[in-house]
């Protein structure tokens, strides 16, 4: 075991560095999903000129293919030069894509990856509804097969970008809605197709990403169902085995820069001088260090086995955690000032209240603990 | 960067861990002669760094130690080999007290934040919190400082690790419970308000070995923050031992209270441990 980098490694890392130094954005990306759409399209454009597009993507579908290694060194590189997220395309490259890479057609991949891949089209998530969201195999969108198409109808929610996605990967029913787990489908859904409606919802940090999305007889091909009919489950889930860890580095050294923000905030101000306070920064940095370190073990368990370890699952969790812990001691730090918040303002405060979605998006803190708890202790199912 | 065992330490550990389910498991009466003693020196445990292999692999096997809550002289005298001519088996020297002091030699411990060591003379030790660590009073002998810059960090990572041991014995203890014990006609660990407990257990052990083995690395290759990584790893191990103790008697309910089981074995270690190389706040914000 070893904590150090090849010297190959450190020269890739210089690589990162120099290029993200020269061309980083210099100003901030907008709150709003409808404002930032142009930044969003711009910055993925201008990492898909450079070659950084995709780095954990296969370089057969226009990826750069990077080694684990290097994925990881790419992405501490990208959060320590203040990168912006990625936005609109978050979907396409880390969720959508993905999907498509596992289990389309030829003719799929070839017409949406490099679409994905240049920012060309915008992509959103059609799994959770009004009344599905934990219980995801509960949904209730239905699409009927009438000849060479599906009739959709019902409704999804929480869905980030759908007022300026051009495609949404729509989790649907498809069979009996008895059958739960084994009558779904995942379809391609262009959503400029007449009969979609879609209802922006505003967040309690103020910024409208989310939505509602209504479907009303819509009509989409057959051919867009991905991974065959009934498959939907499946197709949905292998999504998981494509993340194998890195997804939430970038998130991590973020975490960590915010803990010494902190740190120099608190010794600016002279809170640091308070023990309760001292010793909770004491402590985040410590936790920061051992998430670290929890997904470097993860990251070579892939590398020497080829699929995760069981701390995979238990990352996020920790993660999720631990940055509303972050957050929550910011704004004490902010102190008083944080009564001056409104919506539009960027900072700690904007942060700390958009950061109560880690825990509840992409399946809850409470959801995460069944499945660690079932499938990593083995204990006995709870449902 | 590589933070997965090799295969050689994924043997040495497993062999560590089968040794100590046959000859030292939780609850059966230990030896306190010093047979017992020469036993544990045999098997080489004490001598990993000094005999030139890394804190890596000493930090596993420290580890599996720990979950089996082996005697806490193990983590001095390893201390003691690898930074001192010191023979026999080395006391933990805690304040004003000797840990497991029966038979030792001499005694080792933190003095004012750097190690020292001393000569003992036979003593009588009496019984303590930590059922399985006999305590004496140490005397006001002064200790003799240790050469080594790093011999700090070394009792320090020590001393984690087998923290992280304990709270993975608290979390291991619970989830088997949790999977045998019925109420309401289902295992207890159906339920989420216990299932979640175990989960919450599990994850801080995890952080805590994660961080432990990181720290092990970087001192391992001199790296300038080894002080702060071997501090953050103590700070949550003793953390992750202390609330999964507690947590494990919870699980257990009313049978947790009992001295017969085995949970409270878990808190007792974890609360002596923490006094074992202290972590102070300002050393996790250097």
């Amino acid at each position: 075991m070893e904590i150090g980098f090849s010297p190959e490694e450190r020269r890739f890392r210089e690589e990162c560095r120099d290029w993200l130094a020269a061309n980083v954005p210099g100003e901030r990306r907008p709150l709003h999903a409808v404002d930032a759409l142009e930044f969003d399209k711009a910055w993925q454009r201008k990492l898909f000129d450079a070659g950084w597009a995709g780095i954990n993507w296969p370089t057969e579908y226009g990826g750069r293919g990077l080694p684990i290694a290097q994925q990881v060194i790419w992405l501490e590189e990208y959060a320590r030069a203040g990168a912006p997220w990625i936005g609109a395309n978050f979907v396409g490259i880390n969720h959508g894509g993905p999907t498509l890479i596992a289990n389309a057609t030829a003719e799929q991949k070839a017409f949406h990856l490099p679409r994905i891949l240049r920012a060309e089209s915008i992509w959103c998530q059609g799994f959770s509804e009004p009344g599905a969201g934990s219980d995801l195999a509960g949904i209730r969108t239905r699409g009927r097969v009438e000849g060479e198409r599906l009739i959709v109808n019902g409704s999804k929610i929480w869905t980030g970008f759908a007022m300026v996605a051009d495609y949404q990967e729509l989790l649907l029913r498809t069979g009996e809605s008895s059958s739960r787990h084994s009558g779904m489908s995942w379809v391609i859904c262009d959503m400029r197709a007449p009969g979609i409606e879609v209802r922006p919802i505003r967040n309690i940090s103020g910024d409208i990403e989310f939505n509602q999305v209504f479907y009303d007889d819509v009509s989409m091909p057959l051919d867009n169902v991905v991974g065959g009919l009934g498959n939907g489950w499946r197709v949905a889930m292998s999504t998981l085995g494509f993340e194998r860890g890195t997804g939430f580095i970038a998130d991590q050294v973020k975490q960590s820069q915010d803990v010494e923000e902190l740190i120099a905030l608190a010794t600016r101000n002279g809170r640091i001088r308070e023990a309760a306070i001292a010793d909770r920064l004491g402590q985040l940095r410590a936790e920061v260090a051992a998430l670290r370190a929890m997904t470097y073990r993860n990251i070579s368990e892939v590398e020497r086995r080829g699929q995760p370890g069981p701390e995979a699952s238990m990352i996020r969790l920790v993660g999720a955690e631990l940055g509303q812990r972050i957050e929550r001691l910011s704004v004490e730090l902010v102190g008083e000032e944080m009564l001056d918040f409104t919506y539009g303002d960027h900072g700690w405060v904007q942060e700390y209240l958009r950061g109560y979605a880690a825990t509840i998006a992409g399946g809850s803190a409470q959801i995460q603990r069944d499945i660690i708890g079932e499938r990593i202790l083995g204990l006995p199912r709870s449902r | 960067m590589n933070l997965t065992p090799s295969d050689d330490q994924e043997q040495l550990r497993a062999a560590t861990e089968r040794w100590l389910e046959d000859n030292l498991p939780i609850g059966r009466p230990r030896g306190k002669d010093a047979s017992a003693w020469a036993q544990l020196e045999d098997m080489g445990w004490l001598t990993v760094t000094r005999d030139g292999l890394d804190h890596g692999t000493e930090a596993l096997l420290f580890a599996e130690l720990g979950r089996f809550l082996a005697p806490v002289a193990m983590i001095s005298t390893a201390v003691a080999r690898r930074w001192t001519s010191l023979d026999g088996k080395v006391a933990l020297a805690v304040g004003s007290r000797l840990l497991d002091p029966e038979d030792a030699s001499g005694a080792l411990g933190l003095f004012e934040r750097a190690v020292g060591h001393h000569v003992i003379g036979p003593i009588e030790a009496r019984p303590g919190l930590d059922q399985l660590t006999p305590i004496a009073d140490r005397g006001d002998t002064r200790p003799q400082p240790v050469e080594g810059k790093d011999a700090a960090l070394h009792l320090r990572l020590l001393a984690a690790a087998f923290a992280v041991g304990c709270a993975e014995a608290a979390a291991i203890m619970a989830t088997d419970y949790a999977k045998l014990r019925e109420q309401f006609g289902r295992p207890i660990g159906a339920f989420q308000a216990i299932k979640h407990m175990c989960v919450d257990m599990a994850v801080r052990a995890a952080v805590a070995r994660s961080q432990l083995l990181f720290a092990a690395c970087a001192l391992d290759g001199g790296e300038p923050d080894r002080a702060f990584h071997v501090a953050a790893a103590k700070r949550l191990a003793d953390d992750a031992a202390l609330m999964n103790g507690g947590a494990a008697i919870q699980v257990h309910g009313g049978i947790g209270m009992t001295d017969e089981a085995h949970p409270h074995l878990t808190l007792k270690r974890a609360h002596l441990l923490r006094f074992v190389a202290p972590v102070e706040t300002g050393e996790l914000l250097v």
